[in-house]
Order: C-alpha cells, then sequence, then structure tokens
C-alpha cells in the first residue's frame, strides 16, 4: 500500500471511531427581539447544554416578515428546516400541520402540558393532537390615559358597556380630547375592535359557527352586526387624524405623547410606547389604566372574554429527539417565572404570574386568568387569506368606505376560496 | 473655450455658450438637486436623531446630534462584516454578468444565425415575466443545485436575472458601432474574438458602465434573495445585518437609517469609478482616422 | 446554416475565429445561466396558476382556470390595471422627457457634470426600504412637507397617504423621483455616441442649440431613446418596489399596481396560484406590448 493510501485509510478508520459526540444541534427560528426574553431564552439553551453533553442549542432570530417569507422556503428543504419554530398558531399552523412538516408531539409532552393554561395548549393543538408548547400569551385591553380621562370628565366604570363608551367617547370630544388612536395604516389594528364586537355579539361560538357555515357563515347576523356597532363608533369620528395611514410604531408614539385617551392594543404597548414617543419616556406607568372592551347588552359574549394571540415553539418533522426534550425543558416552571419576573412576556405556566412585577401586566394576567373564552387573533386564527381580508374591512368600515353587509360578504367569499 | 480642449467630451451638447446659459444652466440644476436630495438628506439627518424626534421632526436638523448612533455602527464588527459581504457579492455578480452578457450581446449583434430572432426574443422574457412569483420554485433550482447558503447561490441567480437588460442594452450598443470598423478588421485577418476583445468592449466603456453600475446597484440592495438562500450569519449582506434593527413590535428606525446612509457609500463610490468611463468617451473620429 | 455575409466568411477562412466558433463559447453561458435561474422557475410557477396551493409542500388542488376568473372579476385588480396605465402615460409624458433634458445638461464636460449625475442617480440606489420611510415622513400631515405647507397656507392638515383620491399622487412622485436617474444615464451613455465633428459642422452652419438637439442629437439617440421607452413601459408594468415601500397598497387598496397586488393578495395571503394567475396575465400583456413595440417601432434596432 502506499503511503498516501495508508493515510487515506487511517484517516477514515479514525472518523469512523470518534464516539458520536457528534453534536445534535436543535435550531429554533423565532421573532422575538425583547433583550429581556433573550437573556432568559439563552440561559435555558446554556443549562440544557450544560446538562447534555453533545447537544448544542441555537436561538437564530429574524424579524417578523422576513421570518414569514423565509420559513415557507425552509421547510422545503430538509436540511435547513429548524428543529423548532415560533408559532401564532391558527390558520399558518394548520396548514404546516395538513403539509405535514409539524411533528406530533402529544404522547412525549402530555405531563408537561398540564402544567401550562390549557386554552394555550389548545392553540396548538389539532384534532386532539398536538405539535408544539405555549411558552407565553397575551390579552388585548383598552390601555386609557388617566389624565385624559379626568379632563374629560369621564369614568372607566363608566365605559363598561357599550353605550356607556360611546358616550364616553363623546365627552372626550367635547372637551378636545381624541377618544382613540389605531394604527390602521397596518390594518391589523383596527380589526382588533372588530374582532371584540364580533365576540362580545356573538359569543364564544361566533367565530367555529361562522367556520362551520351556520347561518350563512361569516355572511350571518353576528358579523353584520359588529360591523354596524362599528361604523356606530366610527360617525363619532373618534379617531386621530390621517388615521388610515398611521403606522402601528406611530400609534404607540401618539399614545406614549398623551395625546389620545385610549388604545386598544396588547400588551406590548407597555414597552412600546416610551421609545416611541417624542421624548423617549412615554406616558409613566402609574398614569396608564387598563380596562377591559365594553360589553354589549343583547350579546352573547361574556365580558371577561380576551382576544389575544399565544405563542409556542412548534417541533418540525425529523427534528431530533433532543428537540422535543429540550421543549419540555423549556417550558418548565424556571424559565417562565425568570420570564415573569424580568418582564419578558406572560408565561403560561399556571401559577407563573406571581413573578410578575409590573402591575399593568399582572392586571392583564389576572384578566388572562379568570377568561373563560380566551381567542387568538383572527387573522391568525382565520389564516393569511381570510385573515387579510378581515383586516382589510375592519377599515373599510370604519372608515364608511363598505356596508357591513358587503363586508361580511367579502369575509365569506375569502373562506369560500380558500 | 473651445471643444477641442477637453478630450473626453464627445458630447458637449450642454456646454453651455456665454455667460447667462452658464448660469442658467447651474440654476436648473441646483434646483432639481435640491429638490432630489431633500429625502436623501433626510435620511442621513435622521440618522442622528432618536427615535422620537423621529415622529416629531422627521425632516429638520436634529435638536440633539446623536453621533453614538454612527459612530457605534462603524465602530461595530457586523457593518464591516456585511459590507465585505454585500461588495463580494456586488462585484463578482458585475463581473460576470458584464462578461456573459456581452458576449451573448455581441454574438446577437453580429452573427446571423438560425432562430436569432427568437432565441433574442427569448432573453427578452425576462424583463417580462414578474420575478417576485418565480421565488419559491427559483428557491428550489437554488437548493437542487446545491448552492444554498453560498455566496453563488446569490450570485448566479442575480446574473441571470440581469441579462435580459444587459444584454439588450449591448447588443444595441455593439450594434451602433460602425460597420466599417468591423469590416475593416476582418480584413485585417481578426477574427470574431480579436475583433471583440480589442474593438468592441474598449470602445463600449459608456454602456458597458452603466450596465455594471445598474448591475451593482441591483445586488447591492437586494434583499429577498440574500434571505432564503442564507442561513449563517457571517455571511450575510448588509440587507440582512439590517434587519437586526427591525424588532417584532417596534423598530429603531433611526439606526436603520444611520445603517443605510453609511451603506450608500460604497455605491457611491462605485458609480464614481464608473463614471471615468463615461466621460472619457469614444475617440470621436476613429473611424475617420 | 448561416447566412453569413461575404465578409464574415471571408473572415473565417482567413483565420481569427469563425462565426460558429464564437457562437458556441459566447452563447452557452447566457442560455444556460438563463434557462436555469429565470426560465425555468417562471415556467413552473406559470404552472401554479392553475392549482389552489398554499405554497407548502406540493401543490395538490387543480382548479383549472378559477383562479384566473377570481382574479378578473377582482375589483383591486381592475383598478392596479388602471393604475398601471397611469404611470406608463406619466412616465412617457413626464419622467423621460425630464430625463433627457437633464442628461443633455449633464451629459458633456461641464462644470459638475459628473457631481450632478450622481446626485440625480443617487435615488435609484437608495435602499427601498429607506426611500419608503422617508417618503412616508416627507407626506406625513403632521410634520411633513405637506405639513409644513398646510400650516404655512393656513389650512387644515391633509393627510396625503391616508387620502384615496390622492394617494397615489404620492406614489408618482416617488417613481419620478427614484427612475428618472435611470433613464437619464441611459441617455447619458448614449450622448457619447454623439459624433462631436457633427455638431461643429452644425454650428458652422448656424445653427441654433435648439435646431441641433433636434437635428443631430435627437436622431442619434434615437435608438436609445426607443430603448428606454420600452424598458419604462415594461418597468411600470412590472411596478412594484415603490408601492410596497410607501403605501404597501392603501389606503383601501387604491394604490396598488398589478405586481403589488400579485404579492399582497397572492403570496402573502398564501395563494401562490392565484398570484401566479396575475403573473401570467400580467406577462401576457408584456408580451403583447413587447411585440408590437418590436414591429412598429423598433423595426431596425
Amino acid at each position: 500500500m502506499s503511503l498516501r493510501s495508508l493515510a487515506f485509510a487511517s484517516a477514515c478508520v479514525l472518523a469512523l471511531s470518534t464516539p458520536s459526540f457528534a453534536d445534535t444541534t436543535v435550531t429554533i427560528l423565532h421573532v422575538n427581539d425583547n433583550p429581556a426574553a433573550k437573556a432568559v431564552w439563552d440561559q435555558a439553551a446554556s443549562d440544557y447544554e450544560a446538562a447534555h453533553k453533545g447537544v448544542k442549542i441555537q436561538f437564530k432570530y429574524l424579524e417578523n416578515e422576513a421570518f414569514k417569507a423565509k420559513l415557507p422556503t425552509m421547510l422545503q428543504s430538509e436540511d435547513s428546516r429548524p428543529s423548532l419554530f415560533y408559532s401564532w398558531g391558527g390558520g399558518v399552523m394548520e396548514a404546516q400541520v395538513k403539509a405535514g412538516f409539524l411533528k406530533d408531539i402529544s404522547a412525549d409532552v402530555a405531563d408537561t402540558a398540564k402544567s401550562l393554561s390549557p386554552t394555550a395548549v389548545d392553540a396548538f393543538t389539532l384534532a386532539g393532537k398536538t405539535y408544539g408548547l405555549p411558552w407565553d400569551t397575551g390579552a388585548v385591553p383598552i390601555f386609557y390615559n388617566k389624565t385624559l380621562f379626568a379632563k374629560a370628565g369621564v369614568k372607566p366604570e363608566d365605559m363598561q358597556n357599550w353605550d356607556g363608551f360611546l358616550a364616553g367617547v363623546k365627552k372626550m370630544k367635547a372637551a378636545g380630547v381624541t377618544p382613540i388612536v389605531v394604527g390602521a395604516g397596518e390594518k391589523w389594528p383596527m380589526h382588533f375592535w372588530y374582532s371584540y364586537l364580533v365576540m362580545r355579539i356573538g359569543g364564544a361560538n361566533a367565530l367555529s359557527d361562522a367556520k362551520a357555515g351556520k347561518d350563512g357563515g361569516f355572511k350571518n347576523a353576528t358579523w353584520v352586526e359588529a360591523g354596524k356597532r362599528l361604523q356606530e363608533l366610527a360617525a363619532l369620528e373618534p379617531f386621530q387624524p390621517g388615521y388610515v395611514s398611521t403606522s402601528h410604531g406611530q400609534s404607540a408614539g401618539v399614545f406614549g405623547d398623551g395625546k389620545a385617551a385610549m388604545d386598544l392594543m396588547g400588551d406590548w404597548l407597555l414597552g412600546m410606547q416610551g421609545p416611541s414617543s417624542s421624548n423617549g419616556k412615554g406616558l409613566p406607568d402609574t398614569d396608564i389604566g387598563v380596562m377591559p372592551f365594553p360589553s354589549l347588552t343583547g350579546g352573547k359574549g361574556a365580558a371577561g372574554d380576551t382576544l389575544g394571540g399565544v405563542h409556542a415553539f412548534v417541533v418540525t418533522k425529523g427534528a431530533p429527539p433532543e428537540a422535543v426534550d429540550f421543549l419540555k425543558f423549556f417550558s418548565g416552571e424556571k424559565y417562565a417565572k425568570a420570564a415573569a419576573a424580568a418582564g419578558a412576556y406572560v408565561p403560561v405556566f399556571n401559577g407563573s404570574e406571581s413573578e410578575l412585577k409590573n402591575p399593568l401586566v399582572k392586571q392583564i394576567a389576572g384578566i388572562l386568568a379568570t377568561t373563560k373564552y380566551h381567542q387568538n387573533f383572527f387573522d391568525q386564527d382565520l389564516g393569511p387569506s381570510v385573515g387579510r381580508v378581515i383586516n382589510d374591512i375592519s377599515v373599510s368600515v370604519a372608515a364608511g368606505k363598505m356596508t357591513p353587509e358587503a363586508a361580511a360578504a367579502a369575509i365569506q367569499e375569502a373562506a369560500d376560496q380558500q | 473655450m473651445t471643444d477641442a480642449a477637453t478630450p473626453g467630451a464627445a458630447a458637449d451638447v450642454g456646454r453651455p455658450r456665454g455667460l447667462l446659459t452658464a448660469i442658467l444652466r447651474l440654476a436648473i440644476l441646483f434646483v432639481l438637486a435640491g429638490i432630489v436630495l431633500l429625502p436623501l438628506s433626510t435620511t442621513v439627518l435622521d440618522g442622528f436623531k432618536d427615535l422620537g424626534e423621529l415622529h416629531d421632526n422627521p425632516i429638520g436638523l436634529p435638536r440633539v446630534w446623536l453621533w453614538s448612533n454612527y459612530w457605534g455602527i462603524l465602530t461595530g464588527q457586523r457593518y464591516w462584516q456585511v459590507l465585505g459581504n454585500s461588495l463580494l457579492i456586488a462585484v463578482v455578480t458585475v463581473f460576470l454578468t458584464l462578461v456573459v452578457s456581452s458576449m451573448a450581446a455581441f454574438a446577437f449583434a453580429h452573427i446571423k444565425f438560425f432562430g436569432d430572432r427568437y432565441l433574442f426574443a427569448y432573453f427578452q422574457l425576462g424583463l417580462l415575466f414578474p420575478a417576485v412569483t418565480a421565488f419559491l420554485p427559483l428557491f428550489i433550482k437554488i437548493r437542487d443545485l446545491g448552492l444554498l447558503d453560498s455566496y453563488w447561490g446569490i450570485i448566479l441567480p442575480q446574473v441571470a436575472f440581469s441579462l435580459s437588460m444587459a444584454i439588450l442594452l449591448l447588443r444595441n450598443a455593439f450594434k451602433q458601432l460602425p460597420a466599417e470598423l468591423f469590416d475593416a478588421a476582418l480584413i485585417d485577418g481578426c477574427g470574431y474574438l480579436g475583433y471583440f476583445r480589442h474593438v468592441t468592449l474598449p470602445l463600449s466603456g459608456p454602456i458597458l458602465s452603466t450596465v455594471g453600475v445598474v448591475g451593482f446597484v441591483g445586488s447591492w440592495n437586494s434583499y429577498l434573495l440574500p434571505l432564503v438562500v442564507l442561513n449563517s450569519d457571517s455571511r450575510y449582506p448588509w440587507t440582512l445585518g439590517l434587519m437586526a434593527y427591525q424588532g417584532q413590535y417596534s423598530t429603531s428606525w433611526q439606526l436603520v437609517l444611520a445603517f443605510i446612509t453609511l451603506t450608500i457609500l460604497p455605491a457611491i463610490l462605485m458609480f464614481l469609478l464608473a463614471q471615468r468611463y463615461i466621460v472619457a468617451g469614444l475617440t470621436a473620429g476613429a473611424v475617420k482616422g | 446554416m448561416s447566412t453569413t455575409t461575404s465578409n464574415e466568411a471571408a473572415g473565417a477562412n482567413r483565420g481569427g475565429t469563425s462565426a460558429w466558433t464564437t457562437l458556441v463559447i459566447f452563447l452557452p453561458p447566457a442560455l444556460l445561466l438563463f434557462t436555469v435561474f429565470v426560465f425555468l422557475p417562471m415556467a413552473e410557477s406559470s404552472w401554479y396558476s392553475f392549482y389552489n396551493w398554499n405554497g407548502l409542500g406540493r401543490p395538490e388542488r387543480f382548479i383549472g382556470l378559477k383562479n384566473y376568473q377570481y382574479v378578473i372579476a377582482d375589483p383591486v385588480f381592475l383598478r392596479a390595471l388602471l393604475n398601471n396605465g397611469l404611470i406608463i402615460a406619466i412616465s412617457l409624458l413626464l419622467q423621460l422627457p425630464l430625463a433627457l433634458g437633464v442628461a443633455m445638461l449633464v451629459g458633456g464636460g461641464a462644470w459638475g457634470s459628473v457631481a450632478f449625475r450622481m446626485i440625480f442617480f443617487l435615488p435609484y440606489v437608495l435602499a427601498d426600504v429607506a426611500a419608503g420611510l422617508i417618503w412616508q415622513f416627507l407626506f406625513d400631515g403632521n410634520v411633513g412637507l405637506s405639513a409644513a405647507t398646510t400650516r404655512f397656507l393656513g389650512v387644515e392638515p391633509f393627510y396625503l397617504l391616508a387620502s384615496d383620491r390622492w394617494a397615489f399622487l404620492s406614489i408618482i412622485i416617488v417613481i419620478l423621483w427614484k427612475y428618472f436617474g435611470f433613464h437619464m444615464m441611459l441617455y447619458v451613455a448614449g450622448l457619447q455616441n454623439v459624433d462631436k465633428s457633427l455638431l461643429e459642422a452644425a454650428e458652422i452652419d448656424g445653427a441654433t442649440a435648439w435646431q441641433k438637439f433636434r437635428h443631430v442629437v435627437l436622431p442619434l439617440l434615437a435608438p436609445m431613446i426607443r430603448l428606454s421607452v420600452f424598458f419604462a413601459v415594461v418597468g411600470s408594468l412590472q411596478l412594484f418596489d415603490v408601492v410596497a415601500a410607501l403605501t404597501r397598497g392603501g389606503p383601501f387598496d387604491t394604490t396598488h399596481t398589478m405586481v403589488s397586488f400579485l404579492y399582497y393578495f397572492g403570496i402573502t395571503r398564501m395563494r401562490v396560484g392565484f398570484g401566479s394567475a396575475v403573473g401570467v396575465l400580467l406577462f401576457s400583456f408584456c408580451v403583447i406590448f413587447a411585440l408590437g413595440y418590436r414591429r412598429w417601432v423598433m423595426k431596425d434596432d
């Protein structure tokens, strides 16, 4: 044997005999850039790596739109698939399940899931099979500016039902206060208003009934009525001028500048309104109040029903078993409490809300804990096609460009074309 | 001031005769430049502000000049790394585009062959179909060729997409070169290849540099293609590097703008480099001489 | 195989590369790259237009021409078509003459030409993410240029981007701003072909600036102008970047172009087949234009 082939042969033997500390890498693709969350996650990663030699946990961040653009292509290619990725549940997850990209982990996580909020876990369960574990949830309350309320002589208790709410808006207009700020340029903030109206009018079954096509599906009375109510509100001209082209970021700034009294928005507004405002500080927490969306008399929905997102990491088919193992590890009490304490997000681990420090966030967590019906954002739940139509019509109806009936019909049409 | 005094100015059509015309010309140019530059100056100035001031006072001068915004970017390792990646990808893209398209354009310009009109039209298809639709199948091709997560996975498709416009522009330019030059070259025993190297390319400076600059800018600003092709942070061009400043719920737009301001500089340099070929221009009279 | 001129055949016989060799070396690289990375993906995506597909996995639900029916019936698409037409008109009537005029002023060696060329080209260089943001500021009713104007005139603030009647104007402004420099560059390159001696001869004959332009420059620039018009029309039809950066098609879907419609209603809504149908329709319009243009305008090019 020549020297060269000897060298080659020995290299091969060496390679084959290397003990398989071949690192298993678990990649986790996500969109969360909150530094507090990052700290908690990195801690979980290093703790797990320390306890499991030969496993690398890699969190990979992509900006929201970039994530949505890249994920379908990543799923197409077996070697670039992440082991876990960030999910909002809803229609997109359904599509991913149908295409066979997600792994059924029901058996593996049955125990872990017991300590998590059942509604949250449900959001990532389809036909009895669980595909991921949630780690945070949020609710969309109405944030209000206490100073401006006082200025207009409005009390939050009086705004608990729809008629009282409208009366309050009128009072604010009379006092020269802009009642509501909404970033309708991006459309989805407006659909929160429409969604809540549907929920208050139609109750917990409104969405599922419509999906099932009951009474004309999305064209039924609930959805049309919701549109009518939205128009009723919009007729009072409660929104900031130029609202149709205001971005979400700008709207947070408007609220932080104290230029509008109310913002129906997710809990992330608290972290956002400061940096987005002109002075960089925004409203002090003591000046912000939290109140639920008003109820409608005669509506089937309960005042405590909440709208909000749930976020999880779902598992892709072909992910190594360590991925599921890490997911369980990560979903444990330790990191949920760490996240709550750091104010990173509202974790879904039962009881971890006790660690929350910010009183406003605590209040929101309290609402979440007692709600009987928590609905994922409509535009997530219904999938990207119907979801975007709901976003579109919410703005059109509010601006008076579309009748409630036409809007409801448009939603149904999009659902039919799916 | 006579025209003959400036050898490079082949097309002195705009050269003003007399002071009044000169002033008029400059006045028009300055006004136009002012309008054009306003958005660009806003970009630069906004890089010095904080996020709140962006909402409040986006166009004016910064109340407080946050040099730290720019300085932080310049001293970060990320800036230089992504800039280097972008530069590498863009330069190779431009070089390949020029080589491949000028060869094809030359063939179309001078050689008649069966189906040449159809083949030429085939290349034009690239201009007529919206590229954004073809994204998913393009990704699959790149993946199947094993080019994922590599520079070539970006460069080759970019070159391919530039070909339609480049071949069209170059072929037209090549055809405009005087036919007598070509005949003369052949009589002298110079073949096609020789003609291409010694006559066509040197005389096509302006159009080649135009194609080069357009190709450079296209590659420099490309975002979607690198996004889906690349996985390693270390290979990110600046467009992807920028993504880190764009958060899920709120984006540090002032840093985004500062970053972008800094990334225009290489593109400007490239432009100035390419301009040498345009001002130098043709030696008019090559035909007569 | 080829009808070579006697010159070309002569060249082949006298040594130096022949036409045939050149062909074999010069065409395949472009052909290969283009076919693999452009043509094939386009053909495949056209095929998707016959399916109801969300982009995951493989297309499975064949629905024939249904996507086309949906597209043609969609009022937003029809509005987008109209918008595209308006953009073409403005491009040809405003943008190109402007570019040509400016090219005349900076195409030569007069003072500051290179600097001005760079300034006018800069909008084309600026990445869309920045351009979109900045123009949104400029148009903002509260703090932008329009705000300054309304305050100066003492009228109510005007929110250009929120107005479904006027938002399209913003798109036009940004298109002009961004692309006129590109066409200017084409004309500058073309001006390099204008033979000095012809200009000098015309001057000796006593021609005015306008006459020199009309009778010397314009005819020599004509091939480039024809090309520029072609790019302007095709580019206008394919316009997407400005819309995505500035209005995303809003408000109320009044500022869409066909490609932005394709993107926002097709791709982001995971209706890949629908989007492809729009793409194929757009392609057909472009092909019809290209054929007609080639036939009647670019006969000799």
